[in-house]
């Protein structure tokens, strides 16, 4: 119930905050909507099925190139959208089968290498992707005679994609895949023992979580309206990977939380101006240090020690003859 | 009876140390079969090359006459061939019932119906039985890393049987498990036997355990099966007793 409560403040919160805003703030609002979106791909690779990725923002960016592509062959853009998360989800699945043999750290340098090749693709190839001039003047779509033109419009279209592709990723993790998903995570060994295709689980969870990464990018083109290789490069890749460890890694609102922290910290470290990455970097490594688990986990911690106070002992200890 | 499972010259080396070295036997429907052997008998190598953890280097597995040797562990799984690790292998973040329901799952429908059909891939009730037969209903929300030792080996044992496997193998389920805790986990082996006509393997140094438990049993000694027969007759058998106390 406080779970169903504390969703519903956030959604009036979503839906009534761009009101106040300035376009520069809906803008950043908007960014935080498109992000989360690749954050919640990634928090389904790597927070709940266990594998390392550092090419999600190399998904963006393709999802990204994809869409503006398209678009300037006239073609719809629902189609684009939805061709950009299909062709990222099949070079996602691709990308899974180095993961069938290699974990951890040297998972993630394959995928680092990924991105590398995406960025170089991207910038080098100009005939098609314009190098490193990009592509400019990406329209916004229209949808059914509603035009996402304006700030706020645009807001609210990718908030819609965002709470669809939310319920869409709720509603799988809670099927048995999540729970395979878990599993795979916490040990393929015993996964495989049981039964579980761990071959077919870890290419589903590269292809879905590169999927979204592939619709974020299709929004973020829309969004920015110019985009260029530099935008896909490493940074992106890492910035997104942070925002599912700091807002909470396997949590499924980690990448919301995240997300609003990787987009808004710039923001209010302006102040600070040259020393925001300084400031970031040093907040990253507090969190890291003491709560691994994320802003997510923290608060789970603090809600377990609330609720262990006022009740009494949980059932837990109800069995005499422990080894 | 059935053999339904057999192993024939069954070998596998590690480097210049052959950990199984040529060995046969057969299991038969409705048996508990007992494996003991001296640490390094090759007892969990054994294991792990019939349900397809390592590939062994000659020899063969059958499960009902079909040739299995090389089979992934999910497959084999999935034919009805179940087992526990050595080590503890739960899931510790994950509830003891989504652990159970876990277990089952991929042995429903399809991977697609699956995810389209019930969050609980219809194992609720089964679960909620199993949890019961091993008496953690009291745990059944908790997650599986809260439990004692003892708990989480009886889940382990629990998981294993989700399926309603017809041949399960289990590596030392009694394994630092204490005695009141060992006593339950054979009773509940035996009365699960029993319900349902399972055939068991158990690989086990606790002696009194597998004597109580076993209607036959193996044993291996580095790499071969040196003696099979009855608990009696292995516990009186002197190239036994020579491999436990020899050298």
């Amino acid at each position: 119930m406080n779970r169903l409560g504390a969703l519903a403040a956030a959604a009036i919160f979503a839906v009534t905050l761009p009101f106040c805003l300035k376009p520069y703030g809906i803008y950043l609002i908007s960014m935080w909507a498109v992000l989360t979106i690749a954050a919640i791909g990634l928090n389904l690779t790597l927070g709940y099925a266990g594998q390392v990725s550092m090419a999600q923002g190399a998904f963006v960016g393709i999802g990204a190139y994809t869409v503006a592509l398209l678009m300037q062959t006239g073609c719809p853009f629902a189609l684009a959208f939805l061709a950009a998360g299909l062709l990222c989800f099949v070079l996602g699945w691709i990308l899974g089968y180095p993961a069938l043999r290699v974990q951890h750290h040297y998972l993630a340098f394959v995928t680092l290498a990924f991105t590398t090749l995406v960025f170089l693709v991207l910038r080098n190839e100009e005939w098609l992707t314009g190098g490193t001039y990009g592509i400019n003047g990406i329209l916004r779509p229209v949808l059914f005679g509603w035009s996402t033109r304006k700030p706020l419009n645009f807001y609210f279209f990718s908030l819609g994609v965002l709470i669809i592709l939310s319920l869409a990723t709720w509603w799988l993790l809670r099927s048995p895949w999540g729970r395979a998903f878990v599993g795979l995570r916490e040990n393929p060994l015993r996964a495989a023992s049981l039964g579980i295709d761990t071959r077919r689980y870890t290419l589903m969870a590269f292809a879905i979580g590169s999927g979204l990464g592939g619709l974020s990018g299709a929004l973020y083109a829309p969004l920015v309206q110019y985009i260029e290789p530099g935008s896909f490069g490493l940074s992106l890749s890492f910035n997104l990977l942070l925002m599912v460890i700091v807002g909470g890694s396997g949590y499924f609102f980690g990448p919301y939380v995240g997300a609003l922290v990787a987009v808004l910290l710039p923001e209010w470290t302006q102040i600070a101006e040259d020393y925001y990455l300084i400031v970031y970097a040093a907040l990253v490594m507090v969190m890291m240090a003491f709560c691994p688990s994320g802003i997510l986990g923290l608060i789970d911690r603090i809600l377990k020690l609330a609720w262990r106070g006022n009740r009494p002992a949980p059932a837990l200890r109800t069995e005499g003859a422990s080894s | 009876m059935n053999a339904i499972l057999q192993v024939s010259n069954l070998r596998k080396s590690f480097g210049g140390i052959t950990a199984v070295n040529d060995v046969s036997f057969e299991v038969r429907e409705g048996e508990i079969l007992g494996i003991i052997g001296p640490n390094g008998s090759g007892k969990s190598t054994l294991f792990n090359c019939v349900l397809g953890q390592l590939r062994p280097n000659g020899g063969q597995v059958r499960v009902d006459g079909r040739p299995t040797t090389g089979m992934r562990p999910c497959d084999l799984n999935r034919l009805g061939v179940s087992r526990t690790f050595q080590l503890l292998q739960v899931f510790s973040q994950l509830s003891v019932r989504d652990n159970l329901i876990l277990a089952g799952q991929e042995h429903q429908g399809s991977m697609y119906s699956r995810l389209f059909g019930r969050a609980d891939a219809g194992l609720g009730a089964v679960a909620d039985q199993m949890v019961e037969f091993f008496q953690l209903s009291h745990l059944a929300s908790e997650p599986a890393g809260a439990l004692s030792y003892g708990q989480q080996k009886l889940l382990d044992a629990a998981m294993a049987f989700m399926a309603g496997p017809r041949l399960v193998l289990l590596d030392e389920p009694a394994g630092g498990v204490n005695l009141t805790m060992l006593a339950h986990l054979r009773e509940r082996l035996q009365a699960y036997h029993a319900e349902r006509n399972a055939t068991l393997v158990v690989i086990e140094h606790q002696m009194e355990f597998v004597m109580a438990l076993c209607t036959r049993v193996l044993v291996l000694a580095e790499g071969r099966v040196i003696a099979q027969g009855s608990p009696n007759d292995i516990r009186r058998n002197p190239i036994v007793i020579e491999a436990y106390l020899g050298h």
